[in-house]
Protein backbone atom coordinates (compact mmCIF):
# COMPACT_ATOMS: atom_id res chain seq x y z
CA UNK A 1 0.00 0.00 0.00
CA UNK A 2 2.81 2.29 0.88
CA UNK A 3 4.43 1.61 -2.46
CA UNK A 4 1.19 2.26 -4.22
CA UNK A 5 0.77 5.61 -2.52
CA UNK A 6 4.29 6.69 -3.28
CA UNK A 7 3.72 5.62 -6.85
CA UNK A 8 0.72 7.90 -7.17
CA UNK A 9 2.75 10.67 -5.64
CA UNK A 10 5.53 10.04 -8.13
CA UNK A 11 3.11 9.98 -11.02
CA UNK A 12 1.98 13.44 -10.07
CA UNK A 13 5.52 14.47 -9.57
CA UNK A 14 6.81 13.32 -12.94
CA UNK A 15 3.86 14.50 -14.93
CA UNK A 16 3.05 17.59 -13.02
CA UNK A 17 6.34 18.71 -11.59
CA UNK A 18 6.43 21.58 -14.00
CA UNK A 19 3.08 22.90 -12.93
CA UNK A 20 1.08 23.93 -9.99
CA UNK A 21 -0.47 20.97 -8.31
CA UNK A 22 -4.14 20.59 -9.00
CA UNK A 23 -5.93 22.74 -6.48
CA UNK A 24 -7.43 20.74 -3.66
CA UNK A 25 -10.74 22.50 -3.91
CA UNK A 26 -13.19 21.04 -6.37
CA UNK A 27 -13.48 24.24 -8.33
CA UNK A 28 -11.14 23.91 -11.23
CA UNK A 29 -10.54 27.12 -13.13
CA UNK A 30 -11.48 26.68 -16.72
CA UNK A 31 -8.49 28.50 -18.06
CA UNK A 32 -6.20 25.83 -16.70
CA UNK A 33 -7.09 23.75 -19.66
CA UNK A 34 -5.63 26.44 -21.83
CA UNK A 35 -2.45 27.19 -20.00
CA UNK A 36 -1.69 23.68 -18.87
CA UNK A 37 -2.48 21.27 -21.62
CA UNK A 38 -0.19 18.63 -20.17
CA UNK A 39 -2.43 18.38 -17.18
CA UNK A 40 -5.49 17.64 -19.25
CA UNK A 41 -5.31 13.97 -18.43
CA UNK A 42 -5.53 14.49 -14.72
CA UNK A 43 -7.94 17.37 -15.17
CA UNK A 44 -10.41 15.16 -16.92
CA UNK A 45 -10.69 12.96 -13.88
CA UNK A 46 -11.69 15.89 -11.78
CA UNK A 47 -13.86 17.68 -14.24
CA UNK A 48 -15.11 15.41 -16.97
CA UNK A 49 -17.64 17.91 -18.31
CA UNK A 50 -14.90 20.36 -19.14
CA UNK A 51 -12.84 17.98 -21.20
CA UNK A 52 -15.92 16.71 -22.95
CA UNK A 53 -16.71 20.24 -24.01
CA UNK A 54 -13.11 20.61 -25.07
CA UNK A 55 -13.30 17.63 -27.30
CA UNK A 56 -16.51 18.73 -28.96
CA UNK A 57 -15.55 22.29 -29.61
CA UNK A 58 -12.33 23.82 -28.41
CA UNK A 59 -13.64 27.23 -29.35
CA UNK A 60 -16.41 26.90 -26.85
CA UNK A 61 -14.28 27.45 -23.78
CA UNK A 62 -14.84 30.39 -21.60
CA UNK A 63 -11.76 32.44 -21.98
CA UNK A 64 -10.93 34.53 -19.02
CA UNK A 65 -8.55 36.74 -20.84
CA UNK A 66 -8.22 39.32 -18.09
CA UNK A 67 -6.35 36.91 -15.91
CA UNK A 68 -4.40 35.32 -18.67
CA UNK A 69 -3.37 38.73 -19.83
CA UNK A 70 -2.01 39.50 -16.37
CA UNK A 71 -0.06 36.30 -16.53
CA UNK A 72 1.67 37.44 -19.66
CA UNK A 73 2.86 40.61 -18.05
CA UNK A 74 4.30 38.65 -15.18
CA UNK A 75 6.16 36.47 -17.57
CA UNK A 76 9.78 36.92 -18.44
CA UNK A 77 9.30 38.28 -21.90
CA UNK A 78 6.20 40.07 -20.93
CA UNK A 79 3.64 41.11 -23.41
CA UNK A 80 3.57 44.65 -22.25
CA UNK A 81 0.70 46.87 -22.98
CA UNK A 82 2.26 49.43 -25.23
CA UNK A 83 -0.15 52.16 -26.04
CA UNK A 84 0.34 55.59 -27.42
CA UNK A 85 -2.15 58.40 -26.97
CA UNK A 86 -3.53 59.79 -30.18
CA UNK A 87 -5.32 63.08 -29.58
CA UNK A 88 -4.52 64.30 -33.08
CA UNK A 89 -6.07 61.29 -34.76
CA UNK A 90 -8.01 63.11 -37.51
CA UNK A 91 -4.96 65.15 -38.55
CA UNK A 92 -2.72 62.13 -38.25
CA UNK A 93 -5.01 60.04 -40.39
CA UNK A 94 -4.91 62.71 -43.07
CA UNK A 95 -1.11 62.80 -42.88
CA UNK A 96 -1.01 59.02 -43.03
CA UNK A 97 -3.04 59.19 -46.23
CA UNK A 98 -0.72 61.84 -47.61
CA UNK A 99 2.39 59.75 -46.91
CA UNK A 100 0.70 56.70 -48.34
CA UNK A 101 0.00 58.50 -51.60
CA UNK A 102 3.49 59.98 -51.60
CA UNK A 103 4.87 56.46 -51.38
CA UNK A 104 2.70 54.88 -54.03
CA UNK A 105 2.64 57.76 -56.50
CA UNK A 106 6.17 59.13 -56.25
CA UNK A 107 8.65 57.25 -54.14
CA UNK A 108 7.83 53.70 -55.15
CA UNK A 109 7.79 54.16 -58.95
CA UNK A 110 11.08 56.06 -58.84
CA UNK A 111 12.66 53.53 -56.49
CA UNK A 112 11.48 50.71 -58.74
CA UNK A 113 13.10 52.29 -61.79
CA UNK A 114 16.27 52.87 -59.81
CA UNK A 115 16.23 49.31 -58.53
CA UNK A 116 15.91 48.07 -62.08
CA UNK A 117 18.97 50.02 -63.21
CA UNK A 118 21.35 49.66 -60.28
CA UNK A 119 22.42 46.22 -59.04
CA UNK A 120 21.83 45.42 -55.39
CA UNK A 121 25.48 45.42 -54.18
CA UNK A 122 25.87 48.97 -55.45
CA UNK A 123 22.71 50.06 -53.68
CA UNK A 124 23.90 48.46 -50.46
CA UNK A 125 27.16 50.40 -50.81
CA UNK A 126 25.24 53.63 -51.21
CA UNK A 127 23.28 52.78 -48.09
CA UNK A 128 26.53 52.09 -46.21
CA UNK A 129 27.92 55.40 -47.37
CA UNK A 130 24.99 57.40 -46.01
CA UNK A 131 24.92 55.35 -42.85
CA UNK A 132 28.60 56.15 -42.31
CA UNK A 133 27.85 59.81 -42.89
CA UNK A 134 25.21 59.77 -40.19
CA UNK A 135 27.84 58.85 -37.64
CA UNK A 136 27.79 62.13 -35.63
CA UNK A 137 24.21 61.66 -34.42
CA UNK A 138 24.84 58.10 -33.26
CA UNK A 139 28.15 59.03 -31.65
CA UNK A 140 26.59 61.91 -29.75
CA UNK A 141 23.65 59.76 -28.66
CA UNK A 142 26.00 57.15 -27.26
CA UNK A 143 27.91 59.81 -25.37
CA UNK A 144 24.74 61.35 -24.01
CA UNK A 145 23.67 57.94 -22.79
CA UNK A 146 27.07 57.55 -21.11
CA UNK A 147 27.59 54.52 -23.32
CA UNK A 148 31.36 54.83 -23.71
CA UNK A 149 31.62 51.42 -25.31
CA UNK A 150 29.06 52.33 -27.91
CA UNK A 151 30.71 55.67 -28.61
CA UNK A 152 34.09 54.00 -29.03
CA UNK A 153 32.56 51.41 -31.34
CA UNK A 154 31.00 54.14 -33.43
CA UNK A 155 34.24 56.14 -33.58
CA UNK A 156 36.15 53.01 -34.56
CA UNK A 157 33.60 52.13 -37.21
CA UNK A 158 33.70 55.60 -38.67
CA UNK A 159 37.49 55.64 -38.88
CA UNK A 160 37.83 52.15 -40.30
CA UNK A 161 34.98 52.40 -42.76
CA UNK A 162 36.03 55.82 -43.99
CA UNK A 163 39.65 54.82 -44.55
CA UNK A 164 39.49 51.14 -45.48
CA UNK A 165 35.90 51.11 -46.62
CA UNK A 166 36.47 53.67 -49.39
CA UNK A 167 34.76 56.59 -47.70
CA UNK A 168 32.11 54.37 -46.14
CA UNK A 169 30.97 52.54 -49.26
CA UNK A 170 32.04 49.28 -47.72
CA UNK A 171 31.49 48.16 -44.18
CA UNK A 172 34.59 46.17 -43.18
CA UNK A 173 34.13 46.85 -39.46
CA UNK A 174 30.96 44.80 -39.15
CA UNK A 175 32.77 41.76 -40.51
CA UNK A 176 33.59 38.76 -38.38
CA UNK A 177 37.14 39.85 -37.51
CA UNK A 178 36.38 43.28 -36.14
CA UNK A 179 32.73 42.81 -35.29
CA UNK A 180 31.96 46.45 -34.65
CA UNK A 181 28.25 46.78 -35.26
CA UNK A 182 26.32 49.96 -35.87
CA UNK A 183 24.99 51.33 -32.61
CA UNK A 184 21.28 51.54 -33.05
CA UNK A 185 20.77 54.85 -31.30
CA UNK A 186 19.26 58.22 -31.95
CA UNK A 187 18.45 61.32 -29.96
CA UNK A 188 14.82 60.47 -29.28
CA UNK A 189 15.94 57.15 -27.90
CA UNK A 190 18.45 58.97 -25.69
CA UNK A 191 15.63 61.04 -24.22
CA UNK A 192 13.71 57.81 -23.72
CA UNK A 193 16.60 56.28 -21.84
CA UNK A 194 16.69 59.39 -19.68
CA UNK A 195 13.08 58.74 -18.80
CA UNK A 196 11.19 61.07 -21.10
CA UNK A 197 7.90 59.48 -22.10
CA UNK A 198 6.95 59.28 -25.73
CA UNK A 199 3.95 61.55 -25.34
CA UNK A 200 1.46 61.21 -28.13
CA UNK A 201 1.42 60.05 -31.70
CA UNK A 202 2.28 62.41 -34.52
CA UNK A 203 2.44 61.59 -38.21
CA UNK A 204 4.70 64.08 -39.91
CA UNK A 205 4.30 64.56 -43.63
CA UNK A 206 7.26 62.90 -45.39
CA UNK A 207 8.95 61.82 -42.12
CA UNK A 208 6.11 59.59 -41.02
CA UNK A 209 5.24 58.17 -37.58
CA UNK A 210 6.71 60.07 -34.66
CA UNK A 211 6.04 61.54 -31.25
CA UNK A 212 7.11 64.80 -29.61
CA UNK A 213 10.08 63.00 -28.14
CA UNK A 214 11.12 61.33 -31.36
CA UNK A 215 10.66 64.56 -33.29
CA UNK A 216 13.85 65.60 -31.53
CA UNK A 217 15.52 62.98 -33.69
CA UNK A 218 14.24 64.60 -36.84
CA UNK A 219 15.43 68.05 -35.73
CA UNK A 220 18.71 66.84 -34.24
CA UNK A 221 19.49 64.73 -37.27
CA UNK A 222 19.16 67.79 -39.41
CA UNK A 223 21.92 69.61 -37.52
CA UNK A 224 24.14 66.58 -37.02
CA UNK A 225 23.89 65.27 -40.55
CA UNK A 226 26.65 66.62 -42.82
CA UNK A 227 24.36 66.50 -45.84
CA UNK A 228 22.31 69.32 -44.31
CA UNK A 229 25.26 71.68 -44.73
CA UNK A 230 25.57 71.20 -48.47
CA UNK A 231 24.94 74.48 -50.23
CA UNK A 232 22.92 75.53 -52.06
CA UNK A 233 20.13 74.09 -49.92
CA UNK A 234 18.36 72.37 -52.79
CA UNK A 235 21.48 70.33 -53.52
CA UNK A 236 21.27 69.02 -49.95
CA UNK A 237 17.61 68.23 -50.40
CA UNK A 238 18.44 66.46 -53.65
CA UNK A 239 20.99 64.29 -51.86
CA UNK A 240 18.46 63.46 -49.15
CA UNK A 241 15.90 62.47 -51.77
CA UNK A 242 18.46 60.27 -53.48
CA UNK A 243 19.29 58.67 -50.15
CA UNK A 244 15.63 57.96 -49.54
CA UNK A 245 15.10 56.47 -52.99
CA UNK A 246 18.10 54.23 -52.49
CA UNK A 247 16.88 53.10 -49.09
CA UNK A 248 13.39 52.48 -50.45
CA UNK A 249 14.73 50.40 -53.33
CA UNK A 250 16.12 47.96 -50.77
CA UNK A 251 12.80 47.45 -49.03
CA UNK A 252 10.15 47.67 -51.72
CA UNK A 253 7.29 45.43 -50.73
CA UNK A 254 7.66 45.75 -46.98
CA UNK A 255 5.26 48.63 -46.65
CA UNK A 256 2.81 47.00 -49.04
CA UNK A 257 2.87 43.74 -47.11
CA UNK A 258 2.25 45.49 -43.80
CA UNK A 259 -0.54 47.57 -45.24
CA UNK A 260 -2.10 44.59 -46.97
CA UNK A 261 -2.10 42.55 -43.77
CA UNK A 262 -3.69 45.28 -41.68
CA UNK A 263 -7.39 45.61 -41.04
CA UNK A 264 -6.98 49.31 -40.26
CA UNK A 265 -3.55 50.29 -41.62
CA UNK A 266 -3.44 53.57 -39.71
CA UNK A 267 -3.92 51.83 -36.35
CA UNK A 268 -1.58 49.03 -37.40
CA UNK A 269 1.24 51.43 -38.14
CA UNK A 270 0.61 53.42 -35.00
CA UNK A 271 0.82 50.30 -32.89
CA UNK A 272 3.87 48.98 -34.71
CA UNK A 273 5.60 52.30 -34.16
CA UNK A 274 4.74 52.35 -30.44
CA UNK A 275 5.89 48.75 -29.92
CA UNK A 276 9.05 49.24 -31.92
CA UNK A 277 10.19 52.35 -30.09
CA UNK A 278 9.19 51.02 -26.70
CA UNK A 279 11.16 47.83 -27.04
CA UNK A 280 14.15 49.60 -28.56
CA UNK A 281 14.42 51.89 -25.57
CA UNK A 282 13.85 49.05 -23.16
CA UNK A 283 16.59 47.00 -24.76
CA UNK A 284 18.88 50.00 -24.65
CA UNK A 285 18.18 50.60 -20.99
CA UNK A 286 18.88 46.94 -20.27
CA UNK A 287 22.16 47.17 -22.11
CA UNK A 288 23.28 50.29 -20.26
CA UNK A 289 22.13 49.07 -16.90
CA UNK A 290 22.86 45.37 -16.72
CA UNK A 291 22.05 45.20 -13.01
CA UNK A 292 18.42 45.85 -13.80
CA UNK A 293 16.58 42.62 -14.58
CA UNK A 294 16.80 42.04 -18.27
CA UNK A 295 14.60 39.75 -20.24
CA UNK A 296 17.16 37.01 -20.48
CA UNK A 297 18.08 37.05 -16.85
CA UNK A 298 14.58 36.68 -15.58
CA UNK A 299 13.93 34.05 -18.20
CA UNK A 300 16.61 31.83 -16.80
CA UNK A 301 15.05 32.12 -13.39
CA UNK A 302 12.00 30.78 -15.10
CA UNK A 303 9.33 30.63 -12.42
CA UNK A 304 7.44 27.41 -12.77
CA UNK A 305 4.23 29.22 -13.46
CA UNK A 306 2.97 32.73 -12.94
CA UNK A 307 1.84 33.28 -9.39
CA UNK A 308 -1.50 34.62 -10.53
CA UNK A 309 -2.53 31.08 -11.34
CA UNK A 310 -3.34 30.44 -7.71
CA UNK B 1 8.34 -7.53 -5.73
CA UNK B 2 6.31 -7.70 -8.89
CA UNK B 3 4.45 -4.62 -7.77
CA UNK B 4 7.68 -2.73 -7.38
CA UNK B 5 8.80 -3.65 -10.87
CA UNK B 6 5.54 -2.44 -12.36
CA UNK B 7 5.97 0.76 -10.43
CA UNK B 8 9.38 1.34 -11.88
CA UNK B 9 8.17 0.61 -15.36
CA UNK B 10 5.36 3.10 -14.99
CA UNK B 11 7.72 5.71 -13.65
CA UNK B 12 10.11 5.06 -16.51
CA UNK B 13 7.33 5.42 -19.06
CA UNK B 14 6.16 8.65 -17.50
CA UNK B 15 9.64 10.05 -17.54
CA UNK B 16 10.13 9.14 -21.16
CA UNK B 17 6.88 10.79 -22.13
CA UNK B 18 7.61 13.95 -20.24
CA UNK B 19 11.06 14.30 -21.79
CA UNK B 20 10.11 16.05 -25.04
CA UNK B 21 8.93 19.02 -22.99
CA UNK B 22 12.45 19.83 -21.95
CA UNK B 23 14.60 18.66 -24.82
CA UNK B 24 14.62 21.80 -26.93
CA UNK B 25 11.52 20.56 -28.69
CA UNK B 26 10.12 24.00 -29.56
CA UNK B 27 13.29 25.09 -31.32
CA UNK B 28 13.32 21.86 -33.28
CA UNK B 29 9.66 22.25 -34.17
CA UNK B 30 10.32 25.69 -35.63
CA UNK B 31 13.50 24.54 -37.32
CA UNK B 32 11.87 21.57 -38.99
CA UNK B 33 8.92 23.62 -40.21
CA UNK B 34 10.98 26.57 -41.44
CA UNK B 35 13.36 24.25 -43.23
CA UNK B 36 10.41 22.55 -44.88
CA UNK B 37 9.22 25.97 -46.07
CA UNK B 38 12.68 26.80 -47.41
CA UNK B 39 12.82 23.47 -49.23
CA UNK B 40 9.59 24.27 -50.99
CA UNK B 41 10.73 27.79 -51.86
CA UNK B 42 14.00 26.49 -53.30
CA UNK B 43 12.53 23.48 -55.07
CA UNK B 44 13.71 23.81 -58.69
CA UNK B 45 10.67 21.89 -59.89
CA UNK B 46 8.42 24.59 -58.48
CA UNK B 47 10.37 27.54 -59.88
CA UNK B 48 7.84 28.35 -62.58
CA UNK B 49 5.36 31.16 -61.99
CA UNK B 50 2.52 28.71 -62.58
CA UNK B 51 3.64 26.60 -59.64
CA UNK B 52 2.71 29.35 -57.20
CA UNK B 53 -0.59 27.73 -56.41
CA UNK B 54 1.07 24.40 -55.64
CA UNK B 55 3.61 26.11 -53.43
CA UNK B 56 0.90 27.92 -51.48
CA UNK B 57 -0.97 24.65 -51.05
CA UNK B 58 2.15 23.01 -49.67
CA UNK B 59 2.85 25.94 -47.39
CA UNK B 60 -0.65 25.74 -45.95
CA UNK B 61 -0.08 22.18 -44.78
CA UNK B 62 3.04 23.31 -42.95
CA UNK B 63 1.65 26.28 -41.15
CA UNK B 64 -1.51 24.53 -40.18
CA UNK B 65 0.75 22.15 -38.36
CA UNK B 66 2.91 24.94 -37.00
CA UNK B 67 0.40 27.53 -35.81
CA UNK B 68 -2.40 27.38 -33.32
CA UNK B 69 -5.06 29.50 -34.95
CA UNK B 70 -7.50 29.29 -32.04
CA UNK B 71 -4.89 30.56 -29.62
CA UNK B 72 -3.99 33.22 -32.17
CA UNK B 73 -7.55 34.48 -32.37
CA UNK B 74 -8.16 34.35 -28.65
CA UNK B 75 -5.09 36.33 -27.88
CA UNK B 76 -5.88 38.98 -30.44
CA UNK B 77 -9.42 39.45 -29.24
CA UNK B 78 -8.61 39.07 -25.52
CA UNK B 79 -11.51 40.51 -23.54
CA UNK B 80 -13.57 40.91 -26.67
CA UNK B 81 -13.50 37.15 -27.17
CA UNK B 82 -16.34 36.87 -24.68
CA UNK B 83 -18.50 39.24 -26.69
CA UNK B 84 -18.51 36.81 -29.60
CA UNK B 85 -20.92 33.89 -29.60
CA UNK B 86 -19.76 30.44 -30.63
CA UNK B 87 -20.66 30.79 -34.31
CA UNK B 88 -19.04 34.18 -34.49
CA UNK B 89 -15.90 32.83 -32.88
CA UNK B 90 -15.66 30.02 -35.39
CA UNK B 91 -16.15 32.41 -38.25
CA UNK B 92 -13.69 34.87 -36.81
CA UNK B 93 -10.96 32.24 -36.52
CA UNK B 94 -11.60 31.18 -40.07
CA UNK B 95 -11.61 34.70 -41.51
CA UNK B 96 -8.61 35.87 -39.53
CA UNK B 97 -6.63 32.88 -40.72
CA UNK B 98 -7.48 33.72 -44.32
CA UNK B 99 -6.46 37.35 -43.86
CA UNK B 100 -3.09 36.31 -42.50
CA UNK B 101 -2.57 33.64 -45.11
CA UNK B 102 -3.37 35.89 -48.02
CA UNK B 103 -1.23 38.74 -46.76
CA UNK B 104 1.85 36.76 -45.90
CA UNK B 105 1.88 33.90 -48.41
CA UNK B 106 2.98 36.14 -51.26
CA UNK B 107 5.58 37.81 -49.10
CA UNK B 108 7.02 34.45 -48.10
CA UNK B 109 7.10 33.29 -51.71
CA UNK B 110 9.40 36.22 -52.49
CA UNK B 111 12.09 34.79 -50.28
CA UNK B 112 14.60 32.50 -51.93
CA UNK B 113 18.23 33.01 -51.04
CA UNK B 114 17.87 34.27 -47.52
CA UNK B 115 19.52 32.42 -44.71
CA UNK B 116 17.61 31.61 -41.57
CA UNK B 117 19.48 31.31 -38.31
CA UNK B 118 17.99 29.71 -35.22
CA UNK B 119 19.94 30.95 -32.32
CA UNK B 120 18.04 30.84 -29.12
CA UNK B 121 15.22 29.35 -27.16
CA UNK B 122 13.92 31.42 -24.32
CA UNK B 123 11.60 29.58 -21.96
CA UNK B 124 8.91 31.91 -20.66
CA UNK B 125 7.29 29.27 -18.52
CA UNK B 126 7.01 25.53 -18.75
CA UNK B 127 4.33 25.69 -21.36
CA UNK B 128 5.44 28.83 -23.14
CA UNK B 129 8.61 29.61 -24.95
CA UNK B 130 10.11 32.02 -27.43
CA UNK B 131 12.24 30.71 -30.28
CA UNK B 132 14.47 33.41 -31.64
CA UNK B 133 15.46 33.33 -35.28
CA UNK B 134 16.98 35.72 -37.76
CA UNK B 135 16.46 36.07 -41.46
CA UNK B 136 19.67 37.26 -43.04
CA UNK B 137 19.35 38.98 -46.39
CA UNK B 138 22.01 40.75 -48.42
CA UNK B 139 21.21 44.16 -46.98
CA UNK B 140 19.82 43.45 -43.52
CA UNK B 141 19.03 41.07 -40.71
CA UNK B 142 15.44 40.66 -39.62
CA UNK B 143 14.89 39.21 -36.15
CA UNK B 144 11.83 36.96 -36.04
CA UNK B 145 10.72 35.44 -32.74
CA UNK B 146 8.16 32.68 -32.53
CA UNK B 147 6.24 32.51 -29.28
CA UNK B 148 5.03 29.01 -28.69
CA UNK B 149 2.72 27.19 -26.36
CA UNK B 150 2.67 23.53 -25.42
CA UNK B 151 -0.70 22.03 -26.22
CA UNK B 152 -1.44 18.33 -26.06
CA UNK B 153 2.25 17.55 -26.15
CA UNK B 154 2.89 19.65 -29.22
CA UNK B 155 4.55 23.03 -29.47
CA UNK B 156 2.47 25.42 -31.50
CA UNK B 157 3.16 28.99 -32.49
CA UNK B 158 0.75 31.55 -31.06
CA UNK B 159 2.57 34.78 -31.85
CA UNK B 160 5.22 35.99 -34.24
CA UNK B 161 7.36 38.95 -33.27
CA UNK B 162 9.02 40.64 -36.22
CA UNK B 163 11.57 43.35 -35.47
CA UNK B 164 10.22 43.78 -31.97
CA UNK B 165 6.63 44.13 -33.18
CA UNK B 166 4.29 41.45 -31.93
CA UNK B 167 1.79 40.45 -34.55
CA UNK B 168 -0.85 39.58 -32.02
CA UNK B 169 -0.50 42.83 -30.18
CA UNK B 170 -0.68 44.73 -33.43
CA UNK B 171 -3.95 43.08 -34.41
CA UNK B 172 -5.26 43.39 -30.88
CA UNK B 173 -4.89 47.16 -31.04
CA UNK B 174 -6.71 47.23 -34.37
CA UNK B 175 -9.56 44.99 -33.24
CA UNK B 176 -9.91 46.87 -29.97
CA UNK B 177 -10.13 50.10 -31.89
CA UNK B 178 -12.77 48.70 -34.24
CA UNK B 179 -14.79 47.04 -31.48
CA UNK B 180 -14.93 50.27 -29.50
CA UNK B 181 -17.34 51.62 -32.06
CA UNK B 182 -18.66 48.46 -33.70
CA UNK B 183 -20.33 45.20 -32.79
CA UNK B 184 -18.64 41.82 -33.32
CA UNK B 185 -20.94 41.28 -36.30
CA UNK B 186 -19.67 44.47 -37.93
CA UNK B 187 -16.09 43.42 -37.36
CA UNK B 188 -16.82 40.11 -39.05
CA UNK B 189 -18.34 42.02 -41.94
CA UNK B 190 -15.14 44.09 -42.28
CA UNK B 191 -13.10 40.88 -42.31
CA UNK B 192 -15.40 39.22 -44.83
CA UNK B 193 -14.98 42.19 -47.15
CA UNK B 194 -11.22 42.13 -46.71
CA UNK B 195 -11.00 38.43 -47.49
CA UNK B 196 -13.13 38.69 -50.61
CA UNK B 197 -11.16 41.71 -51.85
CA UNK B 198 -7.77 40.04 -51.50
Amino acid sequence: MKIFLSLIFLCFFTVGCAHNPVPSSGAFPVKKSITQPVLLASASEQNPTLSAADAVNPVDEEYKEDEVFDNYTENAVAEEKVDIADPLEPVNRAMHQFNDKLYFWALKPVAQGYKFMIPEPARISVKNFFSNLAFPARFLSCLLQADINGAATEAGRFTINTIWGIGGLLDPSSGKELNLQTQDTDLGQTLGVWGVGQGFYIVWPVFGPSSPRDSVTIAGDYFLYPVSYISPWYAGVGVRIFEEINATSLRIGDYEALKEAAIDPYVAFRDAYAQYRFKKIKARKAKLNPSAPTEEKSASNNPALPKKEE
Amino acid sequence: MKKLNTAWIIILILMIFSLPVYAGAPLDAVKINVNKVLDILRDPKLKAESAKGIKKEKLRVIYEDMFDEVEFSKRTLTRNWNKFNVDQRTEFINLFEQVLEKSYADKILDYTNEKVEFYKENMLSDTQTEVQTKIITASKEIPIFYRMILKDGKWKVYDVVVENVSLIQNYRTQFNDILLKNTPEQLLEILRKKVSKQ
